[in-house]
């Protein structure tokens, strides 16, 4: 008997023991990479907006209502440039919704748990808008967010958490996208917080909007979903872009000059609200805006000061994804097709059965990492590089990979009879001009193979594999790298997401070899849905991305190169283009005013390549 | 042998059961004195879901100063401007009341405050101060219009003058704590603060819905549902979520929301009189 009670007695114990655990939250609901058991409020169902607040938080607006929206000068003269029919761009015409915009749709909703099936844990909640079928994931399971250097997208990567009954939902890697879809952007360095409460047949979403590069302050808003008894039959939100404006040239995107948006004041005019606080700023969030606006004159010169460029060149505020830890990072693209971050340029490697073949080999300071990092990746040897270009941080790993790798194919052959060696390291594969200006400037183990005008092409592990020449970009030296069964295209400086692009006039570049060749890309391009996905493009610096970021570069490039256009039309000096600061709007993601590309160089660029066009630049 | 080993099992289950259920919500645990601070111990514990009362319950400590932030309905709540009614669910007889809104008259009549009342305060912009008047009363001092909102967790005092703020009761709404059959220990989440401060407000002296002249009826009910947020960079939000009934002057429920920033003190919290005087 005694015994019976001592077993009872402790099995009462391992269960209040057991209990206590589960109460204190530190039991099985946090077992890490499994996600919780409960699943907090469901918001499981079929919703749609409120209309009171979708109308009056709307996602759209008024041209020139960015009231509310704590945007920092250079997002106000985003705006301001940014004209409706930029949305006749093929690339804007089935631009996808960023979070948290994603919820400001009049259209339908749906709201679902994913099960683990075996443990029954939640391990992600799905969200799905109608309007440009945003389809979310929020993972419950506790994974990291991917690397810096990974693509972004319109819905972004978000995990989740429970806070007591709230869902809050952490958001990176968005793409740059609307605030507000009348031009106010919300940057690619964009985080989201989100977080959801539900009240019976009401959702409510408050999501706080952290962007470095476009706001001065986090923005908070919040949204409201209501419950439909049914579910509704509408869901699909078909998109293919096309032309829209027949005969037009290619490097045309429309675009107001600086205090020349013939909207700016409609809004404000037609509600009789002073135009300074139609046009935004922190201060329009607070209660002592009022105020601030009540000597009609005052606020009228503030406004019109607001218009224009003022004070001194910014600088980027996003953040560079490149890993400057000495370490060399390898991230799969697509396919077999990898990326080597941490050495400088970017570094692509596509492995097979046949070997490795290269683009770009880093500035040189972590070769024997790379090359350590292309051997995880492929036992046979390296056996093709190209240089997209004859930079010093796209080049400098040259000799070092060239010398760990062979290239068999030439080995027994006429080659091998007329070079001593051949075959007995890696083929290096570049443009004449590239080999020309490595061989001018001393740089170590030029390519070795080269073409001249035409595209070079191989069949390689199976895939084909194009290099294009682009003549007169940033040099007269530049090379695209398409890798087409995993549909990647390594685009060396021609693109970059981490500065202004770096125009060498010296060498041959132009700005408008430069819009040709970022047209270039954008002619092989191909999304998956709405702008997301699809083609991938492995930029010369930063980070991974699709056709979108290429398009918002040559929107950006295009701009640019109109306002310092219109500038040398009104016969303004260099100086004059220069203090008239024609990328104001663009300097807190790509300007820099120290180190090795300036945005003054990148502007000199634009205005001297204007000036004096290359010769073979042909123009299109 | 057999029996015993399943009795045993029976009873080590269901003490393991019992424990949790006993555990309540995370900490918010049975006696000890009113604290109103998140997680703390509170007296008034009604358990696993439903309501519970008073300072002693509270779900999360809203007290305080906080700032509108106003968003973009700036335009509405900042200008209002006659005939602007955006999507608000107004009928024909409140469409005529409200195209004939005079805020002039409305002053020289007395009536300056019909802007200020409980259905449209809220979404004013300007700061709150939010304190406990006593364990069972949670007051609202707002400095736009210079208004009191009373929330009486349990049943309102007798003989309360009906005004712009009429009758508010208060509760907390633990969501969906409470939830889950056999072997459940509830479908609500397994730690940190939980629910929403729920307050229903009748009486209200007739006045306007929207600043803009959009009216309500004294037989309007305002239903709203307060919450906390918490950012990782730990800003506090106060969310409002508000439904007000009005069979009288609304085709429909008109649901709004708007939130508050949490401010380290008083700062900026300048009463302003509604009535002009």
């Amino acid at each position: 008997m005694k015994r019976t009670a001592f077993i009872l007695g402790t099995l009462l114990a391992i269960g209040a023991a057991v209990g206590a655990q589960i109460q204190s939250g530190a039991g099985p609901d946090d077992t890490a990479g499994l996600g919780p058991v409960v699943a907090g409020p469901d918001l499981s169902g079929s919703w749609r907006p409120n209309q009171l607040v979708l109308e009056s938080q709307t996602a759209a607006g008024d041209l020139a209502d960015f009231g509310g929206i704590p945007l920092n000068d250079a997002a106000r003269l985003y705006a301001l440039s940014w004209p409706a029919s930029r949305q006749t761009v093929r690339q804007h015409q089935c631009m996808g919704y960023v979070t948290p915009y994603f919820w400001y749709a009049p259209a339908n909703y749906r709201i679902w748990q994913e099960r683990d099936q075996f443990t029954q844990r939640l391990t992600a909640w799905r969200f799905y808008g109608q309007v440009a079928q945003g389809d979310r994931t929020v993972y419950m399971d506790g994974r990291p967010h991917p690397p810096a250097y990974a693509p972004h997208t319109f819905g972004g990567f978000s995990t989740g958490t429970y806070q007591g009954n709230t869902l809050s939902v952490t958001t990176t890697h968005l793409k740059r996208g609307w605030i507000k879809a009348n031009g106010v952007p919300q940057s690619d360095a964009a985080t989201v917080e989100e977080h959801y409460l539900r009240h019976g047949d009401v959702i409510t979403v408050l999501a706080v909007i952290d962007d470095p590069v476009y706001l001065t302050e986090p923005l908070s808003k919040a949204a409201m979903l209501v419950r439909m008894a049914r579910d509704p039959d509408a869901w699909l939100y078909p998109c293919d872009d096309s032309e829209q404006i027949f005969g037009r040239k290619s490097d045309v995107v429309p675009n107001h000059l600086f205090g020349q948006n013939p909207y700016a004041r409609e809004f404000a005019d037609t509600r009789k609200i002073p135009l300074l606080a139609a046009l935004g700023g922190a201060e329009t969030m607070y209660p002592e805006l009022v105020d601030a606006v009540r000597d009609p004159a005052a606020s009228e010169r503030a406004a019109k000061a607001r218009m224009m460029p003022a004070g001194p060149p910014a600088v980027s505020r996003a953040p560079d994804p490149t890993p400057k830890d000495g370490e060399i990072h390898t991230f799969r693209v697509s396919g077999n097709v990898h990326l080597l971050a941490g050495d400088g340029a970017n570094i692509a490697v596509q492995v097979g059965p046949q070997g490795a073949f290269v683009v770009d080999t880093g500035a040189g300071k972590l070769s024997d990492k790379v090359v350590a990092a292309i051997a995880k990746l492929s036992a046979k040897p390296i056996q093709f590089i190209v240089n997209t270009t004859f930079r010093p941080d796209h080049t400098g790993g040259n000799a070092k990979l060239q010398m760990a790798g062979a290239d068999p194919s030439l080995t027994g052959t006429f080659f091998s009879m007329q070079f001593q060696g051949a075959g007995q390291a890696a083929t290096i594969i570049s443009q004449l001009k590239t080999q020309t200006r490595m061989i001018e400037q001393k740089l170590p183990a030029p390519p070795t193979d080269t073409f001249v005008e035409e595209r070079r092409r191989k069949h390689y592990n199976g895939e084909a594999v194009e290099v294009f020449p682009q003549q007169n970009a940033t040099t007269d030296g530049d090379s695209l790298v398409h890798f087409r069964r995993a549909d990647v295209i390594v685009a060396g400086d021609i693109f970059t997401t981490t500065e202004y692009p770096h125009i060498d006039t010296k060498n041959g570049g132009s700005v408008q070899g430069e819009i040709r060749a970022l047209n270039f890309i954008l002619d092989r391009t191909v999304y998956v849905h709405d702008e997301d996905g699809g083609t991938l493009i492995i930029p010369g610096h930063g980070r991974v991305t699709d056709e979108w970021e290429v398009a918002e570069y040559r929107d950006m490039v295009v701009i640019v190169r109109d306002r310092v256009q219109a500038l040398m039309q009104s016969g303004a000096t260099l100086q004059q283009v220069l203090a008239a600061r024609p990328t104001a709007d663009y300097d807190v993601r790509y300007g820099a005013t120290a180190g090795p590309w300036t945005t003054d160089m990148f502007v000199e660029a634009v205005y001297t390549s204007l000036k004096n066009p290359p010769k073979t630049s042909t123009g299109r | 042998m057999k029996r015993l080993a399943s009795v045993f099992l029976v009873v080590a289950v269901a003490s393991a059961h019992v424990f949790a259920q006993a555990g309540g919500q995370g900490g918010r645990g049975v006696g000890g004195p009113p604290t109103g601070i998140p997680g703390g111990a509170g007296g008034g514990r009604v358990g696993r879901g439903g309501a519970r009362g008073g300072r002693g319950g509270a779900a999360f400590d809203l007290t305080g100063h906080w700032v509108s932030i106003v968003g973009e309905d700036w335009r509405w709540r900042s200008f209002p401007a006659r005939g602007d009614y955006g999507a608000v669910p107004l009928n024909q007889a409140a469409r005529k009341i409200a195209d004939a809104w005079d805020p002039a008259k409305d002053a020289t009549a007395g009536e300056g405050c019909k802007a200020f009342a409980a259905p449209s305060v809220m979404r004013i912009p300007g700061r709150l101060h939010i304190s406990w008047r006593d364990d069972q009363t949670l007051t609202i001092e707002t400095d736009a219009g210079q208004q009191t909102r009373l929330f009486y967790f349990g049943v309102p005092p007798p003989g309360q003058v009906e005004d712009w703020q009429g009758s508010s009761k208060a509760e907390w709404d633990l969501g969906n704590a409470g939830a889950g059959g056999l072997f459940s220990r509830g479908g609500g989440p397994a730690s940190g603060p939980s629910g929403s401060l729920k307050v229903v407000t009748t009486r209200m002296k007739p006045g306007y819905a929207a600043r803009n002249g959009v009216p309500f009826s004294a037989s309007a009910t305002l239903t709203e549902y307060f919450d906390l947020v918490k950012t990782k960079g730990g800003v506090e939000y106060l969310v409002l979520t508000s439904m007000l009934d009005d069979a009288v002057y609304l085709s429909q429920p008109m649901w709004t929301v708007v939130h508050f920033k949490k401010q380290r003190d008083e700062s900026g919290f300048k009463p302003v009189s509604c009535s002009g005087k």
